[in-house]
């Protein structure tokens, strides 16, 4: 079945009234078409899911309904009326409210404080006592339990975003979006979400869910509309109406192949890539961030690492690179013990990272692509004090064509590079170098899912090749379908080593929130 | 990689927007010569506050500066320190470091190529005096630099801070040998060194017999620290460590190290206009002698985005307006200091122009 052939929905919302309905919206980021021409509406009473790659246009299609940005062609109609978005404010006062993909909540204040903030005609005035008791009955209607008086920074990803979302109804949205809410949920989470997205959708408000898994859209969505490349391939669709394969080729323009599966077993006999033996970390505020770790991924296998955002996975994969201290315990890369906390060390022993955050970590501002791949490769670039530039640019070219993510153009300054272009830089660095150890964390983050394929693929060629993988992700279904054994961390602890064909998600998720088995 | 087959085709390279058009040479020099003329714009209304008139005033700078041979040979002699003092703060710059401390440095560099030449006046042969005052000079620069870069790389001290509070104890250094162990007992009350002898001062050249080795030599320092910063190895991993210093430990560059040796080569640079200024102009050390050097190098540094070439042309610049400082006491009547005022106007303008100077350029 082909997209053409999809048509708008019949369901029962077709007779309620429009909330919101753009037409021709177009918005452009210099010669970037983000989104073009695009039709699309919600109306009061439904879910309306948002599908797409990343760097579809999503984020900038919500953000022009939500008066971030002011569209370059094309009307917006609220109720019907056209209406100029010159602000957030100005959304807000029709009804329009968004949760970010990036929560924007200020950590050194307490929940109530935060939402007095963002709540409208509330002067100067803050009269804490209501705010609070406005908290819990909006909480208690939709089954959150939220307590007004803890402050942010104590609070889990997932309680952070039921703020948001207390936040944006309680200033009197009709119609919220939320973008990616699922991406930093485990599943029992995602369910207590979608509870609420119910009970919303009873009340007669309108939802937006942008996410790119399917089966959350197939559990939550009335409609579902599919932005391609800043188009939309799709508007208003009835999810019962289309399969899988035919959303997915909608989404990426064409069918995705499968990833390989046959696989070898892990030999049981290869030695130890990485032994993490009875290791604590302190974290940045001096906490204990990883508690008594044992862990052990063998050369030609791939580990796993699951959680919840925030339960250690960043000083796991620091402490494995030598770049933050143990305090008690040892590491083992390839047998040898790192004698001290040393990113050059590690990285004499083999052992190379893929970064959660290349722009604080990795991107030099005012670097192109050519020189930041040549910074792992410093000396077999020297020629005299100098560095071999043409060899440099040589190798570089030969190592896009073998790896095969297509960077951007060689000579482009990464800083400037949208995110999904950095990871690749960032991937073709990493895969670039003979590695006894890969700790990749969240290296699909960004990327399409063709790109996204490839990365996997390069990540099973380590394993092949005989590296060690430590493979850190908050994606489940990619953890399941590439790790060989997932290591489940909660709240800095190991909750368990699990293997994928021997438990379902919900299990893995169970040890994500501090359950056992 | 041998594993992996050819890459499969549907993966395309993903758009990107172009990167915003800083590459409009026309506009990039238009708004440059905005921000000096604005920045005379204010200087001359200033001026025009005092009660003089800003045509006359700015015609006698110009006059007194750039038509004569004499005073150009002025102006260059006045840029030579100036240029050494801006690369002082160009190269820990690179390494996202504040060298605050040229001042001081200068001092130091000064006082090792008086101290050098206590020691060696006709012990040696004069040629060798010289040298060996002006690698003395760099080597107490640099020590004085490393001083404030031991701080940093060891006790996380800001540089900005410990280079500055340097500047006050080199001052000290300075009074106290020229008061007491130095002091010249020919020197009719004056505090100062005793004068260098004729044929230890650096040799002078150009018609007026004026213009002098340093700034040859500050020349050379440009050109040296700008190949050394573009091509060598050390020069891109100080700029790695610089741009962002995680990114630098984590590819396991020696960042601790990168920061000492910016800090160092800065001070290197320091002492050199120390040794020039002594060795070349003043011939003794006094108190007040290097009075602002290295305040107009930092200036100068800024101005120039730490480019080492374009360091030369904002030292010759503010050069200029130091000479010309002269001309406006003598023919406006206002005080020589005033120049700073306008040496002022003229950062704002630039720093204002380019919010992003701070980011190192090639
Ligand atoms: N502020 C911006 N400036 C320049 N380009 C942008 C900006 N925001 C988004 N883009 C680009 O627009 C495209 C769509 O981005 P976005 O809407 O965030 O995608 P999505 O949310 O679907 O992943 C991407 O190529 C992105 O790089
Ligand atoms: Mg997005």
């Amino acid at each position: 079945m082909s997209i053409a052939t999809l048509e708008p929905s019949a369901d029962r919302t077709k007779q309620s009234p429009s909330i919101i309905e753009v037409r021709g919206l177009t918005k452009r980021f210099g010669d970037l078409v983000a989104t073009g021409d695009v039709d699309f509406d919600v109306r009061s009473g439904e879910v309306h899911s948002l599908l797409g790659e990343n760097g579809a246009g999503k984020s900038t299609l919500m953000k022009l309904l939500y008066g971030v940005y002011q569209p370059d062609a094309g009307e917006i109609l609220v109720d019907g009326v056209v209406h100029r978005l010159d602000s957030p404010a100005d959304a807000r006062a029709l009804g329009i409210g968004m949760v970010f993909q990036d929560l924007r909540l200020i950590p050194a204040f307490t929940v109530a404080e935060n939402i007095a903030l963002s709540l409208p005609g509330g002067g100067f005035r803050y009269r804490r006592q209501a705010v609070e008791r406005q908290i819990l009955d909006a909480g208690a209607e939709l089954g959150f339990s939220v307590d007004p008086k803890a402050l942010v920074r104590h609070l889990s990803i997932g309680e952070r975003q039921r703020v948001e979302i207390l936040k944006v109804l309680m200033s009197g949205a009709r119609l919220v979006i939320l973008d990616e809410p699922t991406s930093v949920l485990a599943p029992q989470e995602v369910d207590g979400l979608f509870t609420a997205i119910r009970s919303l959708r009873a009340k007669g408000l309108a939802v937006v869910i942008i996410t790119h898994k399917l089966h959350e859209t197939r559990a939550i969505a009335d409609r579902l509309s599919i932005l391609r490349a800043g188009r939309m391939v799709g508007s208003g669709i009835d999810p019962t109406t289309v399969d899988d394969r035919a959303l997915i080729s909608a989404m990426v323009g064409r069918e995705v192949p499968p990833l390989p599966v046959e696989r070898s077993d892990p030999p049981a006999d290869r030695p130890a890539a990485l032994r993490v033996t009875g290791v604590h970390v302190r974290g940045d505020g001096g906490n204990t961030a990883l508690h008594d770790i044992h862990l052990e991924v063998k050369a030609g296998e791939v580990m796993g690492v699951a959680g919840v955002a925030g339960s250690g996975q960043r000083e796991l994969y620091e402490a494995v690179l030598g770049l933050r201290p143990l305090h008690t315990g040892d590491i083992h890369i390839a047998a040898v013990e790192m004698a001290k906390s040393d990113p050059g060390a590690a990285l004499a022993l083999g052992a190379v990272g893929i970064p959660e955050d290349p722009i604080s970590d990795a991107v030099v501002p005012g670097l192109d692509v050519t020189e930041h791949l040549a910074l792992s490769n410093l000396s077999s670039l020297r020629k005299g004090l100098g560095i071999d530039w043409a060899r440099a640019r040589e190798l570089v070219a030969e190592l896009d064509r073998q790896i095969g993510l297509r960077m951007v153009a060689h000579d482009r300054t990464v800083a400037d590079l949208s995110g999904g272009n950095v990871q690749r830089v960032m991937l073709t660095r990493a895969f670039g170098v003979d590695c006894t150890l890969l700790v990749a964390a969240y290296p699909s983050r960004g990327l399409d899912v063709a790109t996204t394929r490839r990365t996997q693929e390069l990540l099973l060629a380590q394993r092949e090749a005989g590296a060690g993988v430590l493979f850190i992700s908050e994606d489940l279904d990619e953890l399941m379908e590439l790790s060989d054994q997932i290591a489940v961390l909660h709240n800095g602890h190991l909750a368990g080593v699990v293997t994928p064909g021997e438990v379902d998600r919900y299990a893995i998720g169970q040890l994500m929130l501090g359950g056992s088995e | 990689m041998t594993v992996i087959d050819s890459p499969p085709e549907e993966i395309t390279v993903a758009p990107e927007a172009p990167t915003k058009g800083t590459n409009d040479l026309a506009r990039r020099v238009g708004s440059w010569v905005v921000a000096y003329l604005g920045a005379l714009a204010v200087f001359g209304a200033f001026m025009a506050l005092k009660g003089v008139n800003p045509f006359v005033a700015y015609r006698d700078m110009f006059d007194s500066t750039l038509m004569n041979s004499a005073s150009l040979s002025e102006v260059l002699i006045k840029a030579a320190p100036f240029l050494l003092a801006a690369l002082a703060v160009a190269v820990p710059a690179r390494g996202g470091l504040v060298n605050l401390g040229g001042e001081g440095q200068i001092v130091m560099g000064g006082i090792a190529a008086a101290g050098v030449a206590l020691g060696l006046e006709g012990k040696v042969a004069s040629g060798l005096v010289m040298v060996a005052m002006l690698v003395g000079a760099m080597v107490a620069g640099a020590l004085w630099a490393a001083l404030a870069g031991v701080l940093r790389v060891g006790a996380g001290i800001n540089e900005a801070i410990s280079t500055l509070l340097l500047n006050y104890i080199a001052i000290d250094v300075l009074l106290y040998l020229i008061s007491g162990p130095w002091k010249d007992s020919a020197g009719f009350g004056q505090l100062a060194s005793k004068p260098l002898a004729d044929e230890t001062r650096l040799p002078t050249f150009g018609s007026d017999g004026r213009i002098h080795l340093g700034v040859f030599i500050a020349m050379a320092a440009a050109v040296g620290i700008w190949l050394l910063l573009r091509s060598t190895s050390w020069g891109f991993q100080l700029r790695v460590a610089g741009g962002n210093g995680e990114a630098a430990r984590r590819a396991g560059l020696p960042v601790a190290k990168l920061l000492l040796s910016g800090l160092i080569t800065g001070g290197a640079m320091a002492g050199l206009a120390g040794a020039i200024h002594f060795a070349g102009v003043e011939g003794q050390l006094r108190p007040g002698m290097t009075f602002g050097f290295g305040y107009i190098g930092f200036l100068a540094s800024w101005l120039a985005g730490h480019h080492p070439i374009r360091i030369a042309g904002a030292a010759l610049l503010l050069g200029a307006i130091a000479v010309a400082g002269d001309s406006l006491q003598i023919d406006a009547g206002l005080p020589a200091a005033s120049v700073n005022v306008l040496m002022a106007f003229v950062l704002f303008a630039v720093l204002g122009k380019k919010p992003r100077l701070a980011g190192a350029s090639r």
